[in-house]
């Protein structure tokens, strides 16, 4: 196919029928091409698909330009349209800002309002089912550490917590540790103390400083299966978790209420509570 | 700013001619060609084109294509009836020259990416250089795309014989 000169390529034939070649390559090709019919009749196509190719789409490059493909006039939109947009997100802020102040203004109008009982008790309730299902961790400090146990509660407390001792009805101490006051119970952290029987099961005691009012109340109420006995006074709001038969819960839930309510002449404070 | 519209501006007529050889449609060249000066708009704060500016908008002109097509592929196509009724219009060729036809036809069942290569060459006049640099491919890749779809042409439009014959005469 190639003669003993230098090789024309695919490239070669290529360029030439698109006239890209310099006059010497042009010189060159053509006479090889002279010896090489079948390639110099594709090159002689290539040149007629070129003229047709050029017939059929050149003209559309001479049209006139429509005013809406013109740069300058699809700058001044874009301007437009990015003022406009500017103009938006600025009233979107101003919006969000708006219902952000007005919901907060609102926000006792339109929030119904738990009672804090009811928050407290369910967030013992909560910490009661999450922990008490585990073994190696369901306390923080052990209640072979009382006395740091004591002091770190009390410290988060605000108020003395002295674990109740549950000994009499075959409850002793497990340990405890600290959870987060609910946003919606203006209270101190919760310290939570957790007992165990040689049955292992598991009572647990919360408790928080008192509630910003001083409220003084008393609850006994059942909540995902399990019993919650919860007061407050003006030191502090318990709430005793568990799931043991009613009698044996109030039992328990009435020695943790007198000795966390001991005054100082040693006796406790009356109880009443109702039935939730 | 009024020198970097000029300079688009200047490119409006070969990116339409492009845009429709691409195509085949005018409505949808011209959107393609306004998305792409919009675009060009847009990076123009961050990216101050290096090389040349047809070069840069070229290669914004196919990407949009290129997105068109993976669109209406997902859609399906659907032509419109005019763009149709152009073709049989064509005259009747001259001898030795492809009729027109038969040549809109054949470009059509090219693959995209040869067609867009040949019509950069042919149609407007890019360097081969340039035109790697715009699709994007090693010089090499360039050419042996543009001898595929050279070659595919010659045999879509049915003339591939007779030319030859009457060459060797």
């Amino acid at each position: 196919m190639t003669g003993p000169e230098k090789a024309v390529t695919e490239a070669d034939l290529l360029a030439y029928a698109d006239g890209k070649l310099s006059a010497e390559a042009r010189a060159a090709v053509e006479a090889w091409l002279a010896d090489h019919p079948a390639e110099a009749a594709d090159v002689a196509h290539f040149q007629r698909q070129n003229e047709a190719l050029q017939a059929l789409f050149a003209p559309a490059g001479n049209e006139p330009v429509p005013a809406h493909l013109r740069p300058a006039t699809i700058a001044r939109q874009k301007s437009a349209n990015d003022n406009f947009r500017w103009r938006q997100m600025a009233a979107a802020i101003v919006l969000v800002v708006l219902g952000g102040a007005i919901g907060w203004a609102g926000r006792d109008v339109v929030t119904p309002t738990e009672a804090a009982s009811d928050v407290l008790i369910e967030s013992a309730v909560t910490a009661h089912s999450l922990y008490v299902k585990e073994n190696r961790h369901a306390v923080e400090v052990a209640g072979a550490d009382r006395d740091h146990l004591v002091s770190w509660l009390s410290n988060r407390v605000t108020q003395p917590v002295t674990p109740p001792d549950l000994s009499a009805e075959g409850f002793v101490l497990v340990g405890g540790r600290l959870l987060p006051p609910s946003e919606y119970a203006s209270t101190s952290p919760a310290a939570m103390l957790m007992y165990e029987n040689e049955a292992a099961e598991r009572v647990t005691v919360y408790i928080t400083s008192a509630l910003p009012d001083g409220t003084i109340e008393s609850e006994f109420t059942s909540r995902d299966a399990l019993d919650a006995f919860y007061w407050a006074n003006d030191k502090i709001t318990c709430t005793v978790v568990g799931d043991l038969p009613e009698a044996q819960m109030q039992t328990v839930a009435k020695k943790v209420y007198q000795q966390l309510t001991r005054r100082p002449d040693g006796t406790s404070a009356p109880m009443n509570y109702q039935r939730g | 700013m009024t020198a970097f519209l000029d300079e688009i501006e200047a490119c409006v007529p070969a990116l339409r001619r492009y845009a429709r050889a691409l195509t085949r449609n005018a409505d949808q060249a011209d959107d393609l060609v306004q998305d792409c000066i919009e675009r060009a708009l847009r990076k123009r704060g961050l990216f101050r084109p290096t090389g040349p500016m047809q070069a840069w908008l070229y290669r914004m002109l196919l990407n949009l294509y290129r997105n068109s097509l993976r669109q209406t592929r997902r859609r399906g196509d659907h032509v419109p009836i005019e763009s149709l009724l152009i073709e049989p219009s064509t005259p009747a060729p001259q001898p030795g020259r492809i009729a027109l036809g038969e040549m809109s036809r054949a470009i059509d069942q090219l693959p995209p990416e040869q067609r867009e290569a040949l019509l950069l060459v042919v149609l407007e006049g890019v360097s081969y250089e340039e035109a790697a640099t715009i699709l994007e491919i090693p010089a090499g890749t360039l050419m042996s795309r543009l001898y595929r779809a050279r070659t595919a042409l010659r045999q879509l439009t049915g003339t591939g014989e007779e030319t030859k014959l009457r060459t060797v005469k």
